[in-house]
């Protein structure tokens, strides 16, 4: 059983790695073509600019930034949208009243918001970190507010009948019951953290990968602007995968709940 | 002397444990009003096994959550001991028919089963004890470290079961406990519930649709029928302890109880 799981992994990494590569080569061609600027970086140039950048110090501050802006965004999302989304989903007085705003809320742009923060906090990482935070809130806020309300009806009245206690209903049956849907948007929000990251650096000149990206491409520099969005998606991918991970260990008993 | 001990005697004999009088629930107010039951009457006497049988959509599970405490009825009242209750109960347990989905994924089955206990305030050396007592009185000794989801249905509601165990109530409620498993596992836990309720002497009332069912495991059989719902007859099966899968349904009494009941649905 497990040679054939370990077999297939192989298998299935042979595929992914084929993919890449399948991919590398039709960029190479359509360089070739010349259908793009002439400008366009091709395999081996974006090769060597990834090199450059990994070997240089203002890349690894670059990336630092937009990192520590991205993951204090995030983490004060998942917090604040937790807490917020568990107190909203079991209290139904609150549902009821703040589903406008939470609809409203998660529909906003809120990178538009952006221009309001810089003339608060100036075009500082603190602005970045609020913006972060206001874009990662939605998802975690509304995903928890579904999970906290989505308590199976069996679990409801068995809860009842055995007259679990406020505390340990809520520690030892609504929290974990909602963690599926918690995760899932804590995992949505990580993704959000990175793009909005990048977003606002570009945008407002912040410090970090984003800006690199704008001074590249001022600079002409496209091999070394491409290199920059290679690692902005790297990061975004890693941190994605690292949460899937996290969420396939500590969730085992759902994932067989829903085969 | 001796006749008043044996007029006491009498007395607590014959007060039934559990008292259902002129019970009528209904869902909706005015034109839309949807009566489900309608002066329902019944009593059970301490370490009865009762069986409420009727046709599906009667209005049984709307009982039995009246029974629990669950819902409460538009009129009429529900005592156990003599205390007329107005939501759950510590002498009441529940089986759901939805044993996969009232036990949680997210605790092994031991958690599962000593939870009411955790509830209660027991400490955990305690709990777990009793959790491992009631999971070996179900068949299901050192099984504890196992998810629900690692179970079969059977194993699934012999945890159910053991948790309601487990919470030592008075009086045990099952709703359809058997009706989402295989013919050969309902025998099997048929004759498990017979077994436990014969060493545990727990007042056990059972609803079920399955008329075999209803008169194998009790000793009294309550059929509902109309609508609104209500108790159309009473019969005591009188099969005694002993019951077997084959002898029992063999017996002439359960084939002349069978047809009484299957009449008293037909006519009405």
């Amino acid at each position: 059983m497990k040679t054939s799981t370990k077999s297939l992994d192989w298998g299935l990494n042979a595929q992914r790695l084929l993919a890449v590569a399948v991919l590398l080569a039709i960029w190479q061609v359509v360089i070739w073509s010349g259908t793009l600027p002439s400008m366009t970086p091709g395999v081996a140039a974006l090769a060597s600019s990834i090199g450059e950048a990994v070997a240089s110090a203002t890349f690894w501050s670059a990336l630092a930034q937009t990192m520590a802006a991205a993951v204090s965004g995030w983490l004060i999302a998942v917090v604040a949208g937790t807490v917020l989304g568990l107190l909203i989903g079991s209290v139904r007085v609150l549902d009821r009243s703040t589903s406008i705003l939470i609809d409203f809320g998660r529909s906003f742009p809120v990178l538009a918001l952006m221009p309001v923060v810089i003339m608060l906090l100036g075009a500082t990482a603190q602005m970045e970190t609020v913006v972060v935070a206001l874009s990662c809130l939605w998802p975690v806020l509304v995903q928890t507010i579904y999970g906290a309300r989505r308590m199976e009806a069996a679990v409801v009245d068995t809860v009842q009948i055995f007259q679990i206690p406020a505390f340990l209903r809520f520690r030892r049956v609504l929290l974990p019951s909602a963690t599926p849907f918690i995760a899932t948007g804590i995992r949505i929000a990580a993704s959000i953290s990175i793009l909005v990251a990048v977003g606002v650096e570009v945008l407002s000149q912040t410090p970090g990968i984003g800006r690199q990206i704008t001074l590249a491409q001022q600079a002409q520099r496209w091999d070394s602007a491409f290199a920059y969005l290679f690692f902005a998606g790297l990061v975004g991918w890693g941190i994605a995968s690292l949460l899937h991970f996290a969420e396939g260990r500590i969730l085992k008993w759902n994932r067989q709940t829903n085969d | 002397m001796a006749i008043q001990a044996a007029l006491e005697e009498e007395q607590v004999a014959t007060t039934p444990l559990l008292q259902v009088q002129g019970l009528t629930m209904s869902y909706g107010v005015g034109d839309s009003e949807n009566k489900i039951l309608s002066d329902l009457n019944l009593e059970v006497n301490d370490g009865e096994f009762v069986s409420i049988v009727g046709p599906s959509g009667v209005g049984k599970t709307t009982l039995l959550r009246c029974l629990s405490g669950l819902i409460q009825p538009r009129s009429g009242t529900v005592s156990v001991g003599g205390e007329t209750i107005n939501g759950p109960h510590r002498d009441l347990a529940v089986v759901f028919q939805d044993y996969s989905r009232s036990l949680m994924p997210w605790m092994t089955t031991l958690e599962n089963v000593a939870f009411p206990l955790q509830g209660r305030g027991v400490g955990k050396k305690e709990r777990n004890e009793t959790a491992e007592n009631n999971l070996a009185a179900v068949g299901l000794a050192g099984q504890g470290h196992k998810y629900p989801w690692e179970m079969s249905g059977g194993m699934q509601q012999r945890v159910a079961i053991a948790r309601a165990l487990a919470y030592n109530a008075k009086v045990l409620l099952m709703d359809e406990p058997f009706a989402s498993v295989d013919a050969q596992t309902r025998f099997d836990l048929e004759d498990l519930v017979i077994d436990l309720q014969a060493s545990l002497g727990v007042t056990i009332i059972l609803v079920t649709h399955d008329i075999d069912e209803a008169l194998y495991l009790a000793d009294k059989v309550i059929v509902l029928a109309e609508k609104p719902a209500t108790v159309v007859d009473v019969i005591e099966t009188g099969f005694g302890d002993h019951r077997d899968q084959v002898e029992t349904k063999a017996d002439p009494r359960f084939a002349e109880a069978r047809a009484r009941i299957l009449h008293r649905l037909r006519d009405h």
